[in-house]
């Protein structure tokens, strides 16, 4: 109802009164009606931007879906597909086709086969110190892989990788040196190293909350390094031990020896990756996605022992570190002190977070973007921890979860803000929203709800003080249009909350009461007042009705 | 005369829920304001709004002339400390308490301008005077005391400084009638000079006659306005 | 005696390394942050006397003072490069770890660069004189450093007992949703709270230069050492820290008596595995309120 003046006034005649009217209602004032069917249409008029309809350009689509679904090309001997690919029939075309539904692999594959040929597109004048840093590369990717898994999947927040694989690395090339074991033994020997320490700083893992664990894994760290540098077998005289028998025979060409150092490690970060996948695409990685951090007692009270998955994988990549360690030894004859530094844990730890944590996709990129930071762009000098500690400290900072992580950090902070958005602009008794209207069942409720909005929304319009004098003059009988509308609408309303007259004798009193709209359930009572004739009372109600509406 | 707290269009919510539906409200000094409604309908939602600890909210807010609302979407809590230092006192629905501290502590914790800081043992005394019980447990710390003890604490510390507008959320919640009366009574018998005092509470009966006035608030939106003369006689 | 010598040099290290070990508790504690950065702050402190130092090589306050200061000025720096964008984001603790590490790096880098790898010198700031007690020497150095860490460490926890802003870092160790309703906000008192710790490396700092010297990455065994301190003594808790520095300073001074050098922190850390096993959140897990993550 507003108190400006009526855009629409008229006068309404009575049609009857030509027969004479008994309450004199021969005229009213009133407004001109506008024509519901604007209403309908602007509120049915399409208003979103439309786009030419089609897919997004970079959706692969195929023809031809499900013509062979038995002869397919398999990962003999199991049963299972090459790729993830989904068919459905494209409704506007009626043509069935496929698409690829995780793309995964094939970034794999390319760019495992883009580090396999590398060695093809170096420029010749780096070509060594090209190939080594890939050697040094691989060795880091495949420990990083690995500490990725526990970290990530096992979330043990364990700094103590490095010195798994140094102390591995240091006690093989002993042997070697000193028992003269040859080069395929000591990534085994290494292996059993890396058990026995596993096995020895896994225990606390399980007392320890999270960063407990971090810091006393930190602490180890620094044990091993003292250790071993103030070792004079260890070779604290020479600062590591070198000597150790390798599968690159020195009387090769330099070429040929870091060839073969690059291709090695390569298989071992091949080795790492399938350790990863099976670790974690299978049932170990599945049973711990159910006990995410925080949440381990529910895990547990639904019967999941993560303790146990939490403990195996430790001790497998424990084994795996170990076997790196050895691999070290045999493939750079010997190791330095270097590894237990502080530096390479700050250095590992950086590969992991530029990657993001819990792929193994970021471990590897992390360990690319830092060894290339680090070996290849020599001539930076000192600038170069300075830069890769300044793209950690910008990763850590900006982003949730590392590179890979960007995705799924924009997507949540997208769905909040349209959240926020829609929220702003929801009224109360409108339309439903979309996460509402997916969610109710009967979908005509819903096309009720929207043309009742619209409704309300016109007859709020037609809500003038005329109308209401005019119905306060003559509740019942004959009514300008406008008056007619609003009341229909109020008369067609459900039964649940309508308003209704209540007499306490033959002429007595009349009060407001309201319907429960239950079966057997009596009406309440809306309100005190009497009212002495039934006009008044009429009117009362008339005047409830329209202030509930002008309120929604 | 300013009014101490003018709310306009004030729209708030968690997230894709909206809880307050542009919200109208003035109050003016040395008022008490009481409002009620049922659970969920918003009154905690208002008094978090005017406190900026909403997930969100947009609308004009002015506590004593100074606009301390915010079109703001994240990081509930954020401005509190600063907003609260502009006059704004909140004893907040289940009293937020520091589990290790004393009673004497918290009321100190509650003294957070320089000038309070200064002269907290006046301050003290004063609110002993008004809750007399508190006397004897100065020195136990609050995880320690009664549900009445620990409101008598909160409602002590939000009245340490000399704040503008008193927010008083659900000041009986949880306690047993007695006592619920006493604290209610000590609440309102605080001499307002030019603050103004606003208690949101479901038990209508202990506001009747002692406010000057009563709002309903109904799935935010503020529902009809009675005044002091206003009694209730059982209906909607 | 030959055993109170040992002692006297573990309670002389354990003060030390004590300070830093109780830094670290107050920072888990009230601001929920592993500040791990403890290197930087250190090597920050330390060059910053020794630049003092080589202006003003007479005045022991200046150069001690300058230290301390240095100290907090590092500890706001990594307040405001860490704390303060990254406490209201998820997964704050494990990134806060990791910038802090980051800040670890590039410092040391930093100072590489500028200062160089040799190692830099403080001059003797107590003087040297020594104290004949029951047959044992007392240096000045190492009375200074117990007396002088005793001293901050009271100052401190007296400072915190009774002062405002000690009152708004305790109050917002328990309960950070009510602490900014009593206008406490988060984000000021984290500059307090980093000033104060960083202040507390840096006079941990000037005084472990008595012994050792000053190099880009000379902090990081003080911050492993203390950060086991304070792992030991529960992370949220002064006494525990105390105590556990005490503790292990006398298995440090056992060992080098009846092991000898190399053993030491293979016993300590033995130490501190058997006492995190017995109890996984420390001495005082339960003796204070330690923080939950």
């Amino acid at each position: 109802m507003t108190d400006q003046a009526p855009p629409n006034p008229c006068v309404w005649k009575n049609p009857l009164a030509v027969w004479g009217t008994a309450t004199g209602n021969a005229e009213a004032p009133s407004i001109r009606v506008p024509d519901p069917r604007d209403a309908w249409r602007k509120n049915t008029a399409f208003k979103v931007a439309t786009y030419p309809v089609g897919r997004l350009k970079y959706f692969v689509i195929w023809p031809h879906h499900g013509r062979r679904t038995w002869n397919r090309t398999r990962w003999w001997p199991t049963r299972r597909n090459l790729l993830n690919i989904g068919g459905l029939y494209n409704r506007k075309t009626a043509i069935p086709e496929k698409r690829i539904l995780d793309r995964r692999p094939i970034y794999w594959l390319l760019s495992l086969c883009l580090l396999l040929i590398g060695p093809l597109l170096f420029p010749q004048a780096h070509m060594n110190a090209l190939l080594t840093a890939g050697a040094t590369f691989g060795i880091f990717a495949a420990i990083n892989v690995c500490w990725t898994l526990i970290i990530g999947t096992a979330s043990i927040f364990s700094l103590a990788t490095y010195a798994v694989v140094g102390t591995a690395a240091f006690v093989t090339s002993l042997l070697s040196i000193r028992a003269g074991i040859p080069w395929y033994a000591l990534p085994p020997i290494g292996a059993f190293i890396g058990l026995g320490f596993g096995i020895l700083i896994a225990a606390p893992a399980l007392r320890l909350d999270g960063f407990y664990y971090a810091l006393l894994t930190l602490g180890l760290n620094e044990l091993f390094r003292v250790f071993f540098t103030t070792s004079k077998q260890f070779g604290s005289a020479s600062g590591g031990l070198y000597g150790a028998d390798s599968f690159i025979n020195q009387n090769w060409p330099p070429l040929t020896q870091s060839m073969v150092a690059y291709y090695a490690s390569l298989c071992l970060l091949i080795g790492s990756l399938f350790l990863f996948r099976f670790i974690n695409g299978k049932r170990l990685g599945r049973v711990l996605r159910m006990a995410p951090e925080k949440h381990e007692a529910f895990a547990a009270a639904v019967g999941v022992d993560y303790k146990r998955a939490r403990i195996t994988i430790f001790l497998l990549t424990s084994v795996a570190l170990g076997f790196i360690g050895g691999f070290y030894a045999a493939q750079y004859r010997g190791v330095a002190y270097s590894i237990f530094d502080f530096q390479t844990v700050l250095l590992g730890l950086a590969m992991i977070t530029i990657g993001g944590i819990g792929r193994a996709e970021g471990a590897v990129l992390g360990t690319l973007v830092v060894i290339f930071l680090r070996d290849v762009l020599l001539e930076l000098g000192p600038w170069r921890y300075l830069i890769i500690g300044a793209a950690m400290l910008g990763v850590v900072l900006f982003l949730n979860n590392g590179y890979f992580g960007i995705r799924r950090q924009f997507n949540a902070w997208r769905a909040k803000k349209r959240g926020e958005w829609r929220s702003g602009r929801t009224e109360k008794g409108g339309e439903a929203l979309p996460e509402e209207a997916t969610e109710i069942n009967d979908k005509d409720t819903l096309y009720f709800r929207r043309f009742d909005k619209m409704q309300r929304d016109y007859l709020k319009e037609l809500i003038r003080p005329e109308i209401i004098e005019e119905h306060r003059r003559q509740p019942l009988g004959q009514h300008s249009e406008a008056l007619e509308r609003v009341l229909l609408y109020f008369r067609r309303a459900k039964m649940e909350d309508k308003y209704a007259l209540h007499r306490a004798g033959p002429a007595g009193p009349y009060k407001i009461i309201a319907f429960s709209g239950v079966r057997g359930v009596s009406p309440r009572l809306v309100d005190d007042r009497e009212f002495s004739t039934l006009d008044e009372a009429y009117h009362a109600v008339f005047m409830r009705r329209v202030h509930d509406l002008l309120e929604t | 005369m300013t009014e101490v707290l003018k709310i306009e269009g004030l729209s708030a919510g968690y997230g894709p829920l909206r809880v307050i539906h542009d919200l109208d409200l003035v109050i003016h000094p040395g008022e008490r304001v009481g409002i009620v409604g049922l659970n969920g309908h918003g009154k905690t939602t208002l008094f978090y709004a005017i406190a900026g600890l909403t997930g969100w909210q947009r609308g004009s807010i002015v506590l004593n002339g100074k606009q301390i609302g915010r079109t703001r979407s994240q990081g509930p809590g954020r401005y509190t400390h600063q907003i609260v230092r502009q006059g704004l006192a909140i004893m907040p629905q289940g009293d937020e308490i520091f589990q290790g501290l004393t009673v004497e502590e918290h009321l100190d914790s509650g003294a957070f301008t320089p000038e309070a800081w200064r002269t907290r043992k006046e301050r003290k005394e004063r609110v002993l005077g008004i809750f007399a019980p508190l006397r004897k447990l100065m020195k136990t710390p609050v995880g320690r005391l009664s549900g009445g003890e620990r409101r008598m604490v909160s409602i002590g510390r939000g009245l340490m400084t000399d704040a503008k507008l008193y927010l008083a959320d659900e000041p009986t919640l949880g306690l047993a009638p007695k006592i619920g009366i006493a604290v209610m009574e000590a609440l309102l018998a605080i001499d307002l000079k030019d603050s103004a005092m606003f208690i949101a509470e479901q038990n209508v009966a202990l506001l009747e006659g002692k406010v000057d006035r009563i709002i309903g608030m109904h799935a935010g939106k503020l529902k009809g306005e009675a005044s002091s003369s206003f009694r209730l006689s059982g209906s909607h | 005696m030959d055993i109170a010598f040992v002692i006297v040099n573990a309670v002389t290290v354990a003060a030390i390394y004590g300070l830093i070990a109780i830094a670290v508790s107050i920072t888990w504690s009230s601001l929920g942050l592993i500040n791990l950065a403890y290197g930087f702050i250190f090597s920050f402190a330390g060059y910053a006397a020794w630049l003092m130092a080589g202006r003003m090589p007479t005045n022991p306050y200046l150069i001690a003072g300058t230290g301390i200061i240095a100290g907090g000025i590092a500890g706001i720096i990594v307040c405001l490069l860490v704390f303060i964008p990254l406490h209201d984001k998820p997964a704050f603790t494990s990134r806060g770890m990791i910038a802090t590490l980051a800040i670890s790096l590039i410092g040391s880098q930093l100072f590489l660069m500028i200062f160089g790898p040799t190692s830099k010198s403080l001059p003797d700031l107590f003087g040297r004189w020594k104290v004949k007690l029951f047959d044992i020497t007392l240096t000045a150095d190492k009375i200074g450093i117990v007396v002088c860490s005793i001293a901050m460490l009271i100052g401190v926890v007296l400072w915190m007992r009774s002062s405002r802003r000690g009152l708004e870092i305790r109050a917002m160790m328990m309960n950070p949703h009510a602490a900014s309703i009593v206008g406490i906000g988060i984000r000021r008192t984290g500059l307090y709270v980093m000033g104060l710790t960083g202040a507390m490396a840096g006079l941990a700092s000037v005084l472990l230069s008595q012994t050792y010297y000053i190099a880009p990455f000379s902090g990081l065994t003080p911050l492993i050492k203390g950060v086991s301190i304070a792992l030991c003594g529960g992370l949220g808790s002064v006494q525990g820290a105390v105590i556990a520095a005490i503790l292990l300073g006398l298995v440090e001074a056992l060992t080098n008596k009846f092991l000898g050098g190399q053993y030491v922190l293979m016993t300590q850390f033995l130490f501190i595995i058997l006492v995190l096993v017995v109890r996984p959140r420390g001495i005082s897990g339960l003796v204070d309120i330690a923080r939950e993550q």
